[in-house]
């Protein structure tokens, strides 16, 4: 920490002579000199000016699409299961609106965690690059906390979507720490990780704290954080966005009553692990102030990717990869596949356990299965929300298909959502090869969504449980988002 | 690396293991244990940190579990644990085990929470085989790493097995199915893991505090059918995460004869005599050894005549601290600890307070503190020693040593003294009926029919005016 200090220091020594005892405060660096504190200051400072058109773009696409899948996500069983935990364990506190369900209100880290839920329930929200699911993490929360703030005090769409964006540059961040961070994760689900510290800057950023107490936010909020991977493609997965947004949520809270936490939490001290306990390599990075001009958010540079149907990211490369074969099928015979053309099925993916099942049992399970996703996209040329359904799920033509199928990982394919492909290579009964690579899905980053395509989506999602009329208010809000004078808005258009 | 049935034996354990099953030894130990926990929990009311988890869970309104040490007030079981959790650890003054955690503070808070919920009916007996349940699945947990042996340097050790004990005790004390006991588990475990850079400060006690809660959360959720991954203990990327080398094992009957063995049975808790770090009781006393030297030498000590004092620990970051600034950082600093000691010659609750920490004196004796850390001295609560020596103005040295202080599991704290360590915290905040009323109630807990008589006791708060003046110390 010290050497990274004299680094920085080091041109102005040679432009002129420090002083001598500014000599020796950079030999004991003041408190405030530490990759903590620069986070609490820019988390502090920040200002909507500083958000760029880009920006303000990207994020309202991402706003506009939490919402749609949280929606959708309303109308799963673990979303059911989660809201009637928080109704009946907890006391009554009607304050914070549950997506889509009108007149339905808990207090707001409850409303965050359920939410939460609704938003990964079904693997359907954002995916970004180093891979988390940032949105899920922040939007419920700071939707939750507009709530609770008071009538006279509401947050305006701007400062809504400035403090979404705190919570999503943070995210970014964190994770740009550390090289285990690029790739597919293997020990700790990364939601858990920084969509907790996400959650807690954006919220910290709403409620105005001043640069110590986000700092202590942040802080309370690595002492939440932390989930192990072996609960993803389970029911328990979307708890690990919702407690993300509702510990995020409560570390703020916590931090505006003066609890204090550790101010080293994400700088490297020997012997005693910080956030870097969750990393096997981390190199921390101080954030310059917002003041100075001249920040750029990551999200100017690393644009979202968006999921067209509701699985795994890894699953939309060899989708669209069977789909191709699926054409090239159809165009030849009959408008549908049969498994009994197919002989054999090779999928060419990169290594990693949790997305590679032969036969899934529960819709958790299909949806992190790259052999499912490749079979259901073979059979109907498209994989959507209905085909993770039980009856869909169980077709006879589909668990054919799913014994004909055999997995390789090439060595070029990294697990790593920036650099990696999907090829799905399918021998007919008569000897021909068919194949279909991916290299680039239509949803991710480097080919993104257009505005038609995300807003189709949301309106899909979000017409399973609002009236038509609220479907199009809502996308006409969150196009405005950034020039509404009072979130409420927006708030109210949820349920 | 997927091994087999061993999160299925731990569902099946919680599940099926009865009250039959508790020993003499057993049953003796954890009692102990509830006093002591109960005891620091409503000292611990009276701390900062408390306050303001207080009022932050106090904005969900009403509701059902008692806060202890407050007669008026009530909150949701979730959040009842956490207040209730983080007083028990808001002073470092609860038990801690080898290997090293604080096994009851992330227990008892829940299941007494969950006690007070409809439809009640918990019996004393229920009550010690659940906490029971909470001690032993964390114990099992720490033996499947070598790395948890040692002071810890990662993760805090309550926030990660301390969530998953609280599950298991709670999941106990609800009566969940084998499968259940499996899901509760492995939720927890998706709420495990709190880095120890929070240790020593303000956060420390949310530790168990959250340990508490999210473990309660996590079988209620598995309760009505929550599922999460059924191996969660087997894989290494389960609960493994946690550690750098993993090697689970079934939780299995004993085979000979049908019983049940208890890791309690054999290996006890230290009980704190000091609101502190652990190791910060060996250093008390080696300290307070060393100046009993030194006054034997020349009549009466004078600070003055103190030139140098070497400190000869264990390795550990978080708990060498030259110059503490808080409370917080005091409970964990050799040094500190140390300088109390030969001070004032003697060191008690009271030693911690911000008033204290700031004395010229005491900050001038700091300033003659080195520290080593001997080859021989293993960071490890079951080896470790602390060595002090007094180097004074005439050139004499003056050594003391301690291996094994009083409270340890090696020379544990007598049952009168447990009792009386009870008594001074509860009285702090409890009316002699209250504190009176719980001695009473866990020394014969075994025959207690329904719990809801130790809540009531635990709500007897003496006056303000009474408590104002209840500044005794141990």
């Amino acid at each position: 920490m010290i050497s990274t200090l004299q680094k920085t220091i080091r041109p102005m020594w040679a432009v002129r002579r420090l002083h001598k005892s500014a000599i020796q405060v950079l030999k004991h660096p003041v408190p405030e000199d530490t990759v903590t504190a620069s986070f609490g200051k820019f988390i502090s400072e920040i200002k909507p000016q500083h958000l760029s058109p880009i920006v303000l773009g990207r994020s309202k696409r991402m706003v506009m699409d939490s919402i749609g899948v949280g929606l959708i996500g309303s109308t799963t069983e673990v979303f059911e299961l989660a809201l009637q935990h928080c109704k009946y364990m907890y006391a009554p506190d009607e304050i914070s609106s549950v997506y889509g369900r009108r007149g339905t209100r808990l207090s707001p880290t409850l409303a965050a965690f359920v939410n939460g839920v609704a938003t990964h329930s079904m693997d359907f929200d954002d995916t970004w690059h180093p891979a988390t699911h940032p949105s899920g993490a922040v939007l419920p929360a700071v939707l939750a906390l507009s709530d609770m703030l008071p009538s006279n005090n509401k947050p305006s769409g701007l400062e809504l979507l400035l403090a979404f964006n705190v919570g999503i540059e943070i995210q970014g961040r964190l994770m740009r720490f550390s090289n285990e961070a690029c790739n597919i994760p293997k020990r700790f689900h990364p939601p858990s990780v920084v969509g907790t510290m996400g959650s807690a800057a954006a919220c910290a950023r709403l409620l105005s704290l001043d640069h110590s107490q986000c700092s202590h936010a942040l802080a309370i909020a690595a002492s939440l954080s932390g989930a192990p991977m072996a609960n993803a493609a389970t029911q328990s997965k979307p708890l690990h966005i919702a407690n993300a947004s509702r510990l995020g949520l409560e570390a703020a809270l916590l931090a505006s009553r003066g609890l204090e936490a550790s101010p080293l939490v994400l700088d490297t001290v020997p012997g005693v692990a910080g956030f870097n306990a969750f990393y096997e390599d981390y190199v921390p990075q101080a954030l310059e102030s917002p003041n100075d001009g001249g920040h750029i958010f990551l999200l100017e540079e690393q644009d979202m990717g968006f999921k067209r149907f509701p699985a795994h990211l890894g699953m939309h490369w060899v989708a669209d990869a069977a789909a191709s074969v699926h054409e090239l099928l159809v165009g030849v015979g009959p408008g549908t596949v049969s498994p009994a053309q197919v002989q054999d099925i090779q999928l060419r993916i990169p290594k990693s356990k949790y997305i590679n099942r032969p036969y899934p049992e529960s819709e958790h399970e299909a949806r992190h299965s790259f052999q499912f996703n490749a079979c259901s996209a073979l059979l109907d040329g498209e994989v959507t929300v209905q085909s993770f359904t039980p009856a869909a799920m169980s077709r006879p033509e589909l668990l054919a298909l799913l014994s004909r199928v055999h997995v390789e990982h090439p060595d070029d394919n990294p697990a790593n959502f920036n650099l990696m492909y999907g090829e799905v290579e399918v021998t007919l009964v008569g000897g021909d090869i068919l194949k279909g690579r991916c290299d680039t899905f239509y949803g991710h980053w480097r080919n993104p969504l257009t505005n038609e395509s995300l807003t189709k989506k949301f309106r899909n999602n979000a017409g399973t449980v609002l009236p038509l009329e609220q479907v199009e208010r809502l996308i006409d809000v969150v196009e405005e988002l950034d020039r509404i004078g009072d979130c409420r808005a927006l708030l109210s258009q949820l349920q | 690396m997927l091994r087999k049935g061993i999160t299925e034996s731990f569902g099946a354990a919680i599940h099926s293991v009865s009250a039959a099953q508790l020993t003499d030894g057993v049953i003796n130990r954890s009692k102990r244990m509830i006093l002591d926990t109960l005891g620091v929990g409503l000292l611990g009311t009276r701390s900062a940190v408390f306050n303001k988890a207080l009022a932050h869970s106090q904005f969900m309104s009403e509701e059902r579990s008692s806060v202890w040490g407050k007669s008026d007030i009530t909150l949701p079981p979730y959040y009842a644990a956490f207040v209730n959790g983080i007083a028990v650890h808001s002073m470092d003054f609860d038990d801690t085990w080898h290997p090293a955690t604080h096994p009851s503070g992330a227990v008892l808070p829940a299941l007494l929470a969950l006690a007070e919920t409809p439809p009640g009916r918990t019996s004393g007996l229920d009550l010690l085989l659940a906490f029971n349940v909470g001690i032993e699945v964390q114990g099992r947990l720490m033996r499947f790493s070598r790395e948890a042996h040692n002071i810890p340097e990662r993760f805090h050790p309550p926030s990660v097995v301390g969530v998953m004990g609280s599950a298991a005790a709670s999941a106990k004390l609800l009566g969940l199915s084998p499968e259940q006991c499996c899901h509760a588990l492995a939720i927890a475990a998706s709420s495990a893991g709190a880095p120890l850079a929070n240790a020593a400060t303000q956060t420390k006690p949310l530790h168990i505090g959250n340990a508490a809660r999210q473990g309660l959360e996590a079988a209620q959720l598995a309760q009505i059918g929550l599922e999460g991954n059924p191996a969660i203990l087997d894989m290494d990327r389960g609960f493994g995460v946690y550690y750098k080398d993993y090697s689970p094992t079934a939780m299995l009957p004993d085979s000979a004869s049908g019983g049940f063995k208890w890791i309690l049975e054999e290996q006890d808790v230290a009980v704190k005599r000091l609101p502190a770090h652990l190791g910060m009781h060996w250093v008390v006393d080696a300290a307070l050894a060393a100046r009993g030297k030194l006054e034997k030498m020349v009549g009466s000590v004078a600070l003055s005549q103190i030139q140098h004092i070497t400190l000869r620990v264990p390795p550990s970051k978080y708990i060498d601290c030259p110059l503490p600034a808080t409370e917080h950082q005091a409970r964990h600093s050799f040094q500190f600890s140390a300088c109390s000691a030969l001070l004032d010659n003697k060191v008690t609750v009271a030693s911690y307070g911000e008033d204290q920490i700031n004395r010229p004196a005491l900050r001038e004796l700091l300033s003659k503190v080195t520290v080593e850390t001997p080859e021989d001295n293993r960071p490890s609560f079951d080896e470790m020693y602390c060595e002090v020596e007094i180097e004074t103005d005439q050139g004499q040295i003056h050594t003391a040593r301690c291996d094994t202080f009083y409270g340890h599991w090696r020379k544990p704290l007598s049952d009168k003294d447990l009792v009386d360590k009870f008594s001074v915290n509860a009285s702090s905040v409890l009316c002699t009926k209250g504190v009176e009323g719980v001695i009473e109630v866990i020394g014969d807990i075994e025959a207690l029919s329904e719990c809801s008589v130790l809540g009531s006791y635990l709500r007897m708060a003496s006056s303000p005016h009474e408590q104002l003046y209840s500044m005794r110390y141990l």
